[in-house]
């Protein structure tokens, strides 16, 4: 029915639409470039292509206005763009200012960290040859963490020739117990220790096991233990210390004296000799995890 | 006469004046610009083809830049700002070339 439809009323049949109906749009535009008010006004004024400019001073005055409008507007832009350039480049001067600004700044920065450098170098090197270094070296004499050398004397103590114990002399574990008392016991070894202390000793070690203030001469099964080292016999303990060690070491009472009692009781075999140089070796220290300076007490001077 | 007249005002306005547009309004200057430039081409070859009315050329001026702005306006506020400029210029340069076609044949018959 609807194929015998007769071909000039395509157009306005709605089911025949027009090839380029996908682009009615731009088909719009391409066609109606021209506003459709001017054709309606003149076909409505009657002059339909013979209005060129208006004749009356009023349709005069209204093309001055719109022109003018048109005038100023583009202008105007003009005008903006003129303006706008200006402060984009002054923008972009400004910017270009604070980056070379900050790169000043920088290098001033970094040649002020050189600066504290050589400044942090020399005061190290001014501590070092200073009293800032005699006071770290006497600090680490006093701990035990340097090796000293010096005159001093050399205290030897050996278990009693009853005891056993010089059979197997390495090794004290294998011997008789502390029960026998014919050997030296750690409190014994304390007693010495104390005693060399208390004559002026400056520096004490046993068996190459340097005291510090955080050794402990105790008893473990049958051996002494200095600085958790196991002692083998015969205990040597050596003391730095001025010459007058000696004769106050003989003097004390849990020096001398009281291993001359031991050797009297229990023949415990024991020999006290000056020494002119001692070298004594270094302790291991491992960190201390809990203790830290005291901020409110300050540091004592020793 | 007055035309010229009032060209000439618009001119010395712009340039010398320079009355303040508001900060927000600026980025809508140029698609206000080819609008207005389109409302001139068009009533140039209105005049050549001898339809041109001063009351449509004036309100089809004001329209167009309004309208161009506000698309762009809401463009703006939807995010698709110079999406929307994009194809307002397109547009309105089309329109701009085939009213120049025009005129360029009434002018030299070509």
């Amino acid at each position: 029915m609807s194929t015998t439809a007769p071909r000039r009323d395509e157009r306005s049949d709605p089911r025949y639409a027009r090839p380029d109906a996908s682009m009615s749009l731009l088909t719009n535009v391409m066609e109606h470039s021209l506003d459709e008010g001017y054709a309606e006004e003149a076909r409505r004024s009657g002059r339909y292509g013979s209005s060129r400019l208006p004749g009356t001073l009023r349709g005069k005055l209204l093309l001055g206005l719109g022109l003018a409008m048109v005038a100023t507007i583009l202008s105007m832009g003009v005008s903006q763009v003129q303006r706008s350039a200006p402060v984009a480049a002054q923008q972009r001067q400004e910017l270009i200012n604070r980056i070379n600004q900050s790169t000043t700044t920088a290098d001033g920065t970094q040649q002020q960290v050189a600066q504290l450098q050589a400044q942090l170098d020399q005061a190290r090197r001014t501590a070092a040859s200073g009293s800032g270094s005699t006071q770290l070296d006497l600090l680490e004499l006093v701990t035990g963490t340097t090796p000293v050398s010096g005159p001093g004397i050399t205290v030897t103590v050996d278990d009693a020739a009853s005891a056993g114990t010089d059979l197997n002399n390495a090794s004290p574990r294998a011997g008789a117990g502390f029960g026998n008392t014919g050997r030296v016991r750690d409190s014994d070894l304390q007693l010495v220790v104390n005693a060399l202390w208390q004559s002026g000793a400056e520096a004490v070690a046993i068996n190459e096991q340097r005291l510090t203030n955080l050794s402990a001469i105790r008893a473990a099964g049958d051996a002494i233990l200095v600085n958790d080292h196991p002692l083998t016999l015969p205990y040597t303990v050596q003391a730095v210390g001025g010459p007058t060690l000696q004769q106050n070491f003989q003097d004390n009472a849990y020096g001398g004296l009281y291993l001359a009692q031991l050797k009297q009781e229990f023949q415990i075999r024991y020999d006290v000799s000056a020494q002119g140089g001692l070298s004594l070796p270094a302790a291991t220290v491992g960190p201390l995890l809990n203790a830290h300076p005291s901020p409110s007490e300050g540091t004592k001077q020793p | 006469m007055i035309a010229v007249l009032g060209l000439v005002v618009g001119v010395v306005v712009g340039l010398f004046v320079q009355p303040d547009i508001p900060a927000a309004w600026v980025p809508y200057l140029p698609i206000a610009i080819v609008a207005a430039l389109d409302a001139v081409f068009g009533g140039v070859r209105a005049m050549l083809d001898g339809i041109f009315s001063d009351k449509v050329f004036v309100v089809s001026f004001l329209s167009n830049v309004v309208v161009a702005a506000l698309i762009v306006f809401l463009g703006d506020q939807l995010g698709v700002g110079s999406q929307l400029s994009t194809g307002v210029v397109v547009v309105l340069g089309i329109r701009i070339f085939s009213n120049a076609a025009a005129i360029r044949r009434h002018l030299f018959r070509a």
